[in-house]
């Protein structure tokens, strides 16, 4: 029996957070794992926040993944990744993605945006092992540069817990056969996040 | 048959096809909005009507004679919608059908879609309704096809009840092929002590009969092993669940044992529906167990029922959930609301603090307060409501804007906060018609969207006519339902029409609606609309106002050219008035200068009209 394996993964609207979630759902259908993918779009048209729980591993399994529980927890954004810290189960692994989006309030300095520090802090008090990105990772495909959430859909398939669960052929056949768009410099852009060897924080 | 990854809502779509669907009806709402959506997606299923209804009432109706004719129909809708389309519902219930019909509603226990929270199982105990309650997406797909067998065989109208985490899951289920609907004309029987209700014995007849029915439907699912019961060790926990909490039960236990809880063999009930009760099986375990837990989210229907049966055959059993004060009558449950209520029935301490485990960092988040769309067509609206109110020497605070349900809303926040309150879909128009009568003698203006107009905002508005109330009404026509994932409704332009429907347009409706002051304008226009608006502000009575333009998501799927905006630096002096006043995600804040993002901006050019020194340039198309 497959183990259960729950991930919870949250950024804004238009930063491709639940392609990654179909992407692993349909890995999943291919090679037979049960899953229950939960997207949570909200306001993800106007840069809302967006979060997608994954569970694998059981077909009778409800949505949502309980405080603690998650097996792995992946942020895309710096200040969103403090809405996950509730969702870490300790021992879990982390990749936050340091992208940074500010608000009207912050241009205005009525709020304050959240240091990379104490984000960092936050998310290792809840006991994860913490990885991070920045677009300065990015690689440039064709003279463009390529798409964040592929990239760290790479990344997390080498650094992960992720890989017990996929291999990069399975994720490459996943894009070939489920996301045919722009297949070419997206295959390049999970190959280079696969590249990077990260170390926990 | 074909394996595929879906969402709760498209399994619903599949299993009326393959039931045989001739009518499918409803009225977009998130989290149901998907079950119609995914099905216009795909090219015309020939034989099966399908169609956004002008609102859910029309939409039950529409559904309901469909299966008086003999005929299967689904209908969907939120759980707000319910509300709207109950009137019809109860007379449907009491009359039955003959045809199947399906009614899918979708509960939002948490709220991921901001209107109120409410356990729409109460409708189907008022109006003896069977609704099944699937708690997972293959589940659903099952439920669907079996209601519209269930709803011939008693004759009735039978809800599946989703809650969002169901409706809205991708999951695996093997999708059967589509049967062609019945082909056959139909004859319809005229029968008024079935179908009329106007004479007391006839409706209590019909009363009695959907009493009946229940009873019928009830005893279906006994025979046909719905309910799940299992009964563990004897005098121990029972656990009864329901709907999305079903699959939580197993992971619930698991974390009681990391608890502390000793594990033992619980009895367990997987009920398919609360309403009818599953009265048979919890009689046998009220007699097996010492303590029940009752893990339904919202209201406590199943726990009510379980202690009333308690009470009748006079078992001396411990019934916990939400009238002992363990559960909450709030939110979407999880493996904690399950491990919570184990831990209570053992006398086992639960430490509450996980159920808000990191509720404390994630506070310390950035509030993203929602907002419009780069270029949405609303955000004139706003301004030039806030410039009116300003150029009539008035405070905000003092000119009440009544709001309406969809992006309409997003003026109630910052950086406009323009809109003051919603209640419901309509509700915009009464609300300020109700402001003046009770003697608000400052200007009152009432917001509403295209579809919410058509939806129900049309009696409001007939109201204010009728009593030439002074109020100014903005109907903000975007041409789209846009706020639930941009359906087309009677207004959408002719091109966006699907075969064979025709354009109803708002400004032909509204002209024929008897107003007499009424302005269409661009709301694009600042200075233009401001001044309708100035203007709106002199005249005494009922003044409407059209403002239209298509919605920028819309518009920018179809490649509607708009001229990009850009930033002149050597004129622009970083004020950020720009993106103070119109919050646009489209400008970026620099050191010496804003600029524009080009991939985001839609070209509305209202940064450019708020610009104090002109330094927001159009570019060439
Ligand atoms: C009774 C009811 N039905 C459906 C909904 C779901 N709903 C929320 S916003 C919206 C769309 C409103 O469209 P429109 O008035 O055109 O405004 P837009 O979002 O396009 O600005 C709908 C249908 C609801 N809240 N209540
Ligand atoms: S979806 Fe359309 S109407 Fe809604 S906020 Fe965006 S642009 Fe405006």
């Amino acid at each position: 029996m497959q183990k259960q394996y729950d991930i919870y993964i949250v950024g804004l609207g238009g930063q491709g957070v639940l392609t990654i979630g179909d992407l692993l759902a349909q890995a999943g259908l291919a090679k037979d794992i049960p899953v229950n993918f939960y997207p949570r779009k909200g306001m993800s048209q106007r840069g809302g926040f967006v979060q997608g729980q994954l569970r694998f591993g059981s077909s009778n399994v409800g949505a949502s993944i309980p405080r603690k529980g998650a097996d792995l927890v992946v942020s895309m954004e710096r200040s969103e990744a403090l809405k996950c810290a509730g969702y870490c189960k300790p021992g879990c692994d982390f990749l936050l993605y340091d992208d940074v989006w500010v608000t009207t309030d912050v241009i205005a300095k009525r709020e304050k945006y959240p240091e990379l520090d104490d984000v960092k802090a936050e998310i290792k008090t809840a006991g994860a092992n913490l990885y991070c990105l920045s677009s300065e990772h990015l690689p440039v495909v064709n003279g463009v540069p390529a798409r964040a959430n592929m990239f760290i859909l790479g990344a997390l398939l080498s650094n992960t817990s992720l890989k017990e669960l996929f291999t990069l052929d399975e994720i490459i056949s996943a894009l070939q056969n489920f996301m045919p768009k722009n297949l070419e410099s997206n295959i390049a852009a999970v190959k280079a996040g696969y590249e990077c060897a990260l170390k926990a924080e | 048959m074909k394996r595929m990854m879906i969402s709760g809502n498209e399994a619903v779509a599949y299993a009326a096809l393959h039931a045989g669907a001739k009518v499918i009806s409803g009225y977009p709402g998130t989290p149901s909005s998907e079950v119609i959506g995914s099905l216009m997606k795909k090219p015309p299923f020939e034989g099966t009507h399908i169609e956004w209804s002008t609102n859910e009432k029309v939409a039950i109706e529409v559904a309901a004679t469909c299966a008086w004719a003999g005929k299967r129909a689904l209908c969907t809708m939120k759980m707000s919608g319910l509300n709207v389309a109950y009137d019809s519902m109860i007379g449907i219930a009491h009359s039955g059908v003959i045809g199947g019909l399906v009614v899918y509603v979708a509960d939002d226990p948490g709220t991921t879609s901001g209107m109120c929270e409410q356990d729409s199982r109460g409708f189907a105990l008022m109006s003896d309704m069977v609704m099944l309650e699937p708690g997972s997406v293959a589940e659903t797909y099952d439920m669907v096809k079996y209601a519209f067998d269930l709803s011939e065989k008693i004759q009735e109208p039978v809800f599946v009840r989703s809650v969002t985490v169901v409706a809205q899951s991708h999951a695996v289920v093997d999708v059967e092929d589509r049967t062609m609907p019945d082909p056959s004309v139909p004859v319809v029987k005229k029968d008024v002590n079935k179908y009329a209700k106007a004479g007391a014995a006839m409706c209590m007849a019909q009363h009695q009969n959907c009493i009946d029915n229940l009873k019928k439907g009830a005893e279906i699912i006994e025979k046909d092993g719905l309910n799940k019961l299992h009964l563990g060790k004897k005098g121990g926990i029972g656990i009864i669940s329901v709907s999305s909490v079903k699959p939580y039960v197993e992971e619930g236990l698991n974390i009681a044992e990391s608890m502390g809880w000793k594990r033992e063999d619980v009895s367990t009930l997987e009920a398919i529906c609360t309403i009818p009760f599953p009265d048979n099986e919890i009689r046998k375990l009220l007699e097996h167990c010492g303590t029940i837990v009752v893990a339904e989210e919202l209201e406590p229907y199943m726990e009510r029922q379980v202690c009333i049966l308690a009470f009748q055959t006079g078992a001396k059993v411990r019934v916990v959930g939400k009238l002992d004060g363990t559960l909450s009558r709030i939110g979407a449950y999880n493996a904690l609301n399950v491990a919570k209520g184990v831990m209570a029935a053992a006398n086992l301490p639960f430490d509450e603090s996980i159920m808000t485990a990191g509720d404390d960092v994630a506070a310390k988040s950035l509030p993203r307060p929602i907002t419009t769309c780069a270029g949405c067509p609303h955000r004139g609206t706003y301004l030039a409501i806030n410039k009116a109110i300003r150029n009539a020497k008035l405070k905000k605070d003092e000119v009440i804007v009544t709001g309406d349900i969809g992006c309409t809303i997003l003026g109630m926040n910052p950086p406009f906060n323009t809109v003051w309150m919603e209640i419901s879909m309509g509700a915009s128009i009464p609300c300020a018609h109700g402001f003046y009568f009770a003697g608000v003698d400052k200007p009152i203006f009432a917001t509403i969207g295209d579809s919410t107009f058509i939806h129900n905002g049309m009696p409001g508005l007939v109201n204010a006519v009728q009593h030439n109330t002074n109020i100014t009404v903005i109907i903000m026509d975007n041409g789209w339902t846009a706020m639930t994932g941009m359906q087309v409704n009677p207004n959408t332009a002719s091109e966006f029409q699907r075969e064979g429907d025709v354009n109803v347009d708002l400004v032909e409706l509204v002209q024929h609606m008897g107003v007499k002051h009424f302005y269409v304008t661009d709301p694009y226009d600042l200075d233009g609309m401001t001044a309708v608006l100035d203007e709106c502000l002199t005249i005494k009575g009922l003044k409407v106002v059209i403002a239209r333009r298509e919605c920028a998501i819309q518009a920018g799927r179809r490649k509607v050219k708009y001229a990009k905006m850009h930033v002149d630096e050597n004129l622009c002096i970083n004020c950020n008035v720009c993106i103070n006043t119109t919050g646009c995600s489209a400008l970026i804040p620099g050191e010496k200068n804003v600029h524009i993002d080009p991939n985001a901006c839609n070209g509305c050019s209202l940064c450019s009209q708020v610009c104090p020194k002109k330094a927001i340039i159009k570019e060439e198309i």
